[in-house]
């Protein structure tokens, strides 16, 4: 699935936000990929990466690190967000020297990312772009609450669950780092960016 | 998934975290006696386990159901948690783009189309997939052999899927095509005409190849279709070996 995509918002709010993982290819590359996998979770978790997950085991709100880690298989997908092009670039880098042969896919504005890969020597291969909603869109929720629920692109984050976070910021019984990282926690792949969500959340309130 | 009305003690944790608001809370009814609870609408419910999941019940009274054919296909098209036998992924999708400089499902000339029915957050009946797969079909449209969907069509000649199932809510459903470029616009006409008779939204990726010399022909055409084309989307870097080669 296209888990990454269509996330919601304008090209400010969506500059720090970048979703790198990997997974290899079931009919190619798949077998005994495990431990290219787990070079990619080293790599990447030394890049300030506000969440990190994998489908299979959770995120790093809900499963330790070493859950995560120690789950790998070669059919996981594993995923970091990072809230830097620049972060982006050095990630990049860094795995075109790994040379770890697993796939790698960037999520995040499209220009950041080819200056990224340019950064690191790279040239994108394949995109994929949002070609927007369609049919009944008069029963989506309000815009803001869209920007935070496309960040789990399986839609696990409910969009009342958005509103109630709001209230209860409101109401002075969560703070927007506890509120986000609620929202982060259904989110099973950990590509939900808790940093963004606080950004989001705070003009919502 | 159900809530067992004996345990739950009507704090209403629960309800929030519902993607498609399927959790119904009944508030106290002094005059029946009745104290207030949670109740999951089993129409609604498309077993995405998101409740469960969230941990946040103080009763454990949320509890997983034994899901027979064809309810469990909610489970399928919604848990992400959940590996389709047929593409041993995990998620309601394929690979698509992203391992295609190692398989080359996706190569210069083609463009690649998803329609994610229910997305963003909405869900949907697998009835309003049918309505894209039947139109894809009777175009002459191939469609991704490994998608879950597709692997639920009961007639190849009409795109239509087997009855039994086109009545089960999930949270998403992808149709999934690939066309040469130059059928796109063709394409795009009949993707638009399907969303008018829909009772859903969807979501719409848009998938290409980038050329040796940097070109990205699909945008060429997105702009003449005058579809929206997002700032941000997702770059496979062409780290994976081995390469395919065209």
């Amino acid at each position: 699935m296209t888990h990454t995509l269509h996330r919601q918002g304008t090209v400010e709010n969506l500059k720090d936000d970048y979703v790198v993982f990997t997974m290899s290819a079931k009919k190619v590359n798949a077998k005994g990929s495990a431990v290219k996998i787990k070079r990619f979770f080293e790599i990447l978790e030394k890049h300030n990466a506000v969440n990190y997950g994998d489908m299979k085991t959770g995120n790093s709100f809900n499963s330790s690190r070493d859950e995560i880690y120690k789950n790998i298989k070669d059919t996981s997908i594993v995923h970091f967000v990072v809230t830097e092009k620049r972060e982006v670039a050095a990630i990049l880098n860094e795995l075109a020297e790994a040379h770890l042969g697993t796939s790698v896919v960037v999520s995040g504005l499209i220009d950041d990312t080819e200056w990224a890969c340019k950064k690191a020597g790279l040239k994108m291969h394949t995109v994929e772009f949002s070609g927007g909603i369609y049919g009944r869109l008069d029963t989506l929720p309000e815009k803001e609450v869209l920007e935070l629920t496309t960040m789990c692109g399986h839609g696990m984050v409910a969009a009342n669950l958005v509103r109630d976070m709001v209230r209860k910021i409101k109401k002075g019984k969560k703070s927007l780092e506890d509120a986000a990282q609620e929202l982060a926690r259904p989110c099973q792949c950990g590509v939900f960016n808790p940093k963004r969500a606080e950004k989001l959340l705070r003009k919502m309130v | 998934m159900l809530i067992d009305s004996q345990t739950c003690k009507g704090c209403g944790n629960c309800v929030p975290y519902c993607p498609m608001e399927a959790i119904i809370f009944h508030e106290k009814d002094s005059a029946k006696g009745v104290m207030p609870y949670a109740e999951i609408d089993s129409n609604e419910c498309v077993e995405c386990f998101a409740c469960l999941r969230a941990d946040v019940c103080p009763t454990d009274s949320i509890r997983e159901e034994e899901l027979k054919w064809p309810r469990v296909l909610r489970r399928a098209f919604s848990d992400p948690l959940y590996v389709h036998k047929g593409t041993d992924i995990p998620g309601r999708g394929t690979e698509e783009m992203k391992t295609n400089d190692v398989t080359g499902r996706f190569r210069e000339g083609f463009i690649g189309v998803g329609v994610e029915l229910g997305r963003p957050g909405i869900g949907t009946r697998l009835s309003e997939a049918e309505k894209l797969t039947k139109r894809f079909v009777a175009m002459g449209i191939e469609l991704e052999p490994q998608n879950p969907l597709t692997q639920l069509i009961a007639n190849k000649k009409t795109g239509e899927l087997r009855q039994e199932v086109i009545q089960e809510k999930v949270l998403s459903a992808i149709v999934e095509a690939k066309v040469p470029i130059e059928r796109a616009q063709e394409l795009f006409r009949a993707i638009k005409l399907v969303a008018k008779e829909l009772n859903t939204v969807f979501s719409l990726d848009l998938i290409c190849k980038v050329q040796k010399d940097g070109r990205i022909p699909l945008i060429e055409e997105i702009n003449k279709a005058g579809l929206y084309i997002s700032a941000n989307g997702k770059v496979n870097v062409g780290l994976g070996r081995p390469r395919y080669k065209e």
